[in-house]
């Protein structure tokens, strides 16, 4: 069975997907959401194989989303949309397939025998993403998206990742591992990453450790591992 | 007082003479309101001449000359300024010096001096913003009488020996003063008389093309062609009362009214070579009758003798001809010469105007193409999809979408008309909304608050559906929450006030195509109501964006 996540804004348009999909059988739908931040949520933790998006969605679009997936993780990705006479050579290009809405069934049917031939040659996805340049933070209805730029480091921990700002911080459902691939963020510890324009002093200690205060006066711990890299980026 | 009665007989041959100047041509240029440098040489001429017959109209007095010398001086300084009273007292003065006598030389600087009292007065009037009693008689006299008392001191100052030159003054002095101030008050009456029969003429001449203009205003803004143009020929043969009237364009006589109508038919092409070449060589035609005739191509018995012919231009182009004809036994009136130029020059701005008129309701019409051609395709797809989807569910609710969709695409493609009603354009927005509720289902609430009263009133059609549109593209499908969307139409004072609102707050200056749409809508009403009436948009960020709709309380005027 192919495991498949749809994300749509509009409720019936995932309803009818959902139902093509389950007539043409041989998928099981994990889940289906209604924006980007919530899918990334729904990816990270149910490891689909495929994910039927929608382009056009609120706040972060579908092209937006591909870029904040984990590379180890990332699904195929088909992308549905009612109409984008510009961006469908870019759907070619860039992911597995395309459907335009409606939706036609012998269309789905196509897309899935390509689909199914890609996971039994066991191919990994790839799909060039750019840069992050908003991090969503927050859920429900109300999602923020900061700057990385303003960003002073990022913490993980049990209860998830948190990006933490000069004058406060917020909780982001995005990996510490895209965060660090897909931004100027630099990693200096196991949980956490750091923005080197707001280190105020790394301040060596025993051991081969060290600890970093910002510019507002956190402390942030530095691991043997990532000392020596942390050094080269400031060039000493 | 016998040289009382001698000066102002004196005096009256000298008014005849300026009554005759005022009929001659030198006296035009006092007509105008300004005087030019050439106007100006002209009158240094006639006043210095004036000054110079008054030193000969003379009496010999005591080895001296009481004179009306003044007059000339003093009213070329009032009327013309310090310049030319200086000039022509100068020239008066210089006259009289070489004349001889022992008040030679006291004589030629008084009279000098006078000018300039006339040339004073004239810049008083003129900084005080009262300029037109230069004209005035009594003034006039007030200032001569100055002049010539100031001249006789002049006299008393600088002519030796001082026992005759008081013995002078008291022989010529009150005569001189009373019998100038006359004359120069008497010499500007009959120049105000004569100036203000010309403002006379001036005001019929404006009078009668004022009342062409009003009379042929709009006519021509409904096209060139014989219809109109008839109507054209009918007024001005009737302001004018020339004999004929014709109108042609570039080929053909559009109108013909008046004498010889019979066979100048309207229709048929244009048969006088001299209206051909008129049109050919882009120029005014004048056959006065007298030296010149018009000769009929078309009968040997037309009575037409005389005409102007004017070409009609619209941007450098001539686009025909406009003809004032006069039977063979009538003079054409120079007035009717200035008058059939005037109106020529009357119907090429109309022209242009009507011209202006057509593109621009040509723009409206490509305007409207364009925004019923904006229907988003996006807005279509998703509808179909949810339509669709809802198929499975409701069929009912699916059939009832679908005939939404249906209406509000036959709407878009059917009304060709600039105007609907607010109820037909809300009918509009109406199966759009319901789409789109449907479509969004939970995340768009749609709130409406429209006062019945104002069901009827006529709005330029496609004023509310791309500002709905753009509340929804762009505002509450950006939204992750709830999006509510508020219509409200409301009357305030004499204005008709619509609020389109939304909760998202995401409106941007745009000079996209969403942007166009906004505009169009904008000077759509602008064109159809005026400047004061419009869009207007207030927008907090992350809160709220309301587009505000003002029209006239009246509604638009069909």
């Amino acid at each position: 069975m192919i495991r498949a996540l749809i994300v749509d804004d509009e409720l019936h348009a995932r309803e009818e997907l959902a139902a093509l999909l389950r007539d043409v059988g041989g998928c099981e739908i994990v889940a289906a959401c209604a924006n980007a931040v919530e899918a990334i949520k729904l990816i990270n933790r149910q490891r689909p194989d495929v994910l039927f998006l929608d382009v056009q969605m609120p706040v972060l679009g579908g092209f937006e989303l591909l870029g904040m997936i984990d590379q180890e993780i990332m699904p195929h990705v088909v992308f549905v949309t009612a109409f984008d006479e510009y961006a469908l050579k870019a759907f070619e290009e860039k992911t597995l397939d395309y459907l335009l809405k409606p939706v036609e069934r012998g269309r789905l049917e196509k897309t899935f025998d390509k689909l199914q031939g890609l996971l039994n040659r066991g191919e990994p996805p790839f799909y060039a993403a750019p840069p992050i340049v908003r991090i969503p933070c927050g859920g429900g209805s109300r999602v923020k998206l900061i700057n990385p730029r303003e960003v002073e480091h990022v913490r993980s921990d049990l209860s998830g990742v948190h990006i933490v700002l000069p004058q406060g911080e917020c909780y982001t459902e995005l990996t510490l591992r895209v965060l660090e691939e897909r931004t100027a963020l630099v990693r200096c510890h196991r949980q956490y990453l750091v923005n080197a324009d707001h280190i105020d002093e790394i301040h060596l200690l025993e051991h081969g450790l060290a600890e970093i205060r910002t510019r507002a006066g956190h402390l942030l711990p530095v691991s043997r591992r990532y000392l020596k890299s942390l050094k080269d980026s400031f060039g000493f | 007082m016998k040289l009382i009665f001698a000066l102002l007989q004196q005096m009256s041959v000298f008014l005849v003479i300026a009554y005759l100047f005022t009929k001659s041509p030198a006296f035009r240029p006092l007509t105008g309101e300004t005087l030019r440098v050439r106007h100006k040489v002209l009158l240094y001429f006639v006043f210095s001449a004036f000054s110079i017959l008054g030193t000969y109209f003379g009496l010999p007095v005591q080895d001296a000359i009481a004179n009306t010398r003044a007059i000339g001086a003093v009213l070329a300084g009032l009327i013309g300024g310090p310049l030319l009273g200086t000039a022509v007292g100068l020239t008066g003065g210089l006259h009289r010096y070489t004349l001889g006598g022992f008040t030679a030389f006291s004589c030629g600087v008084s009279t000098t001096v006078e000018g300039l009292v006339g040339g004073l007065a004239h810049l008083y009037l003129l900084r005080k913003g009262k300029s037109e009693q230069v004209f005035s008689p009594a003034l006039a006299l007030g200032i001569t009488f100055l002049a010539e008392a100031m001249q006789m001191l002049i006299i008393l100052l600088l002519s030796r020996p001082f026992a005759s030159a008081l013995a002078l003054v008291e022989v010529i002095a009150l005569p001189m003063m009373l019998a100038n101030a006359a004359g120069a008050a008497l010499f500007i009456s009959i120049m105000r008389d004569q100036k203000s029969m010309y403002d006379k003429v001036g005001a019929i001449f404006s009078g009668k093309a004022l009342k062409i203009a009003e009379r042929t205003l709009g006519i021509l803004v409904q096209g060139f062609n014989q219809k109109t143009a008839e109507a054209m020929a009918r007024i001005i043969h009737d302001e004018t009362g020339v004999g004929a009237v014709g109108i042609t364009d570039r080929e053909k006589i559009l109108a013909f009214i008046g004498a010889g109508a019979d066979h100048h038919c309207p229709g048929t092409p244009i048969s006088a070579e001299i209206t051909r070449r008129a049109i050919r060589e882009n120029r005014v035609f004048y056959a006065d009758g007298v030296r010149e005739h018009f000769t009929c191509p078309l009968s040997a018995t037309c009575p037409l003798d005389s005409v102007l012919l004017v070409p009609l231009h619209v941007d450098n182009e001539v686009v025909g001809t406009i003809m004032l004809f006069e039977p063979k036994h009538k003079l054409f009136l120079n007035l009717n010469k200035t008058l059939g130029e005037g109106i020529a020059n009357l119907l090429s701005a109309q022209l242009l105007r009507s011209r202006y008129e057509m593109q621009k309701s040509l723009l409206v019409q490509s305007e409207l193409k364009l925004i019923r051609a904006q229907v988003n395709p996006h807005f279509l797809f998703n509808a179909l999809n949810t339509i669709i989807a809802i198929l499975r569910k409701d069929a009912d609710r699916a059939r009832e979408l679908l005939l939404h969709l249906s209406n509000f695409f036959r709407k878009n493609l059917k009304r060709s008309c600039d105007l609907a009603t607010l109820e037909e354009e809300l009918d509009h927005v109406n199966s759009y909304l319901k789409i789109e509720k449907a479509r969004f289902e939970d995340r768009l609430q749609v709130e409406t608050a429209v006062d019945p009263t104002l069901l009827p009133l006529k709005i330029p059609i496609f004023t509310l559906q791309p500002l709905i549109e753009n509340a929804i593209k762009h505002g509450v499908s950006g939204l992750l929450g709830q999006g509510v969307v508020r219509l409200s139409a409301r009357q305030a004072g004499d204005e008709v006030v619509i609020d389109v609102e939304d909760n998202a707050g995401a409106f941007r200056e745009e000079a996209g195509r969403d942007g166009l749409g906004m505009a169009m809508v904008d000077k759509r009403i602008k064109n159809l109501c005026g400047n004061r009436y419009g869009l207007t948009v207030t927008c907090a960020p992350q809160e709220l964006t309301r587009v505000t709709v003002t029209l006239p309380a009246e509604g638009v005027a069909p």
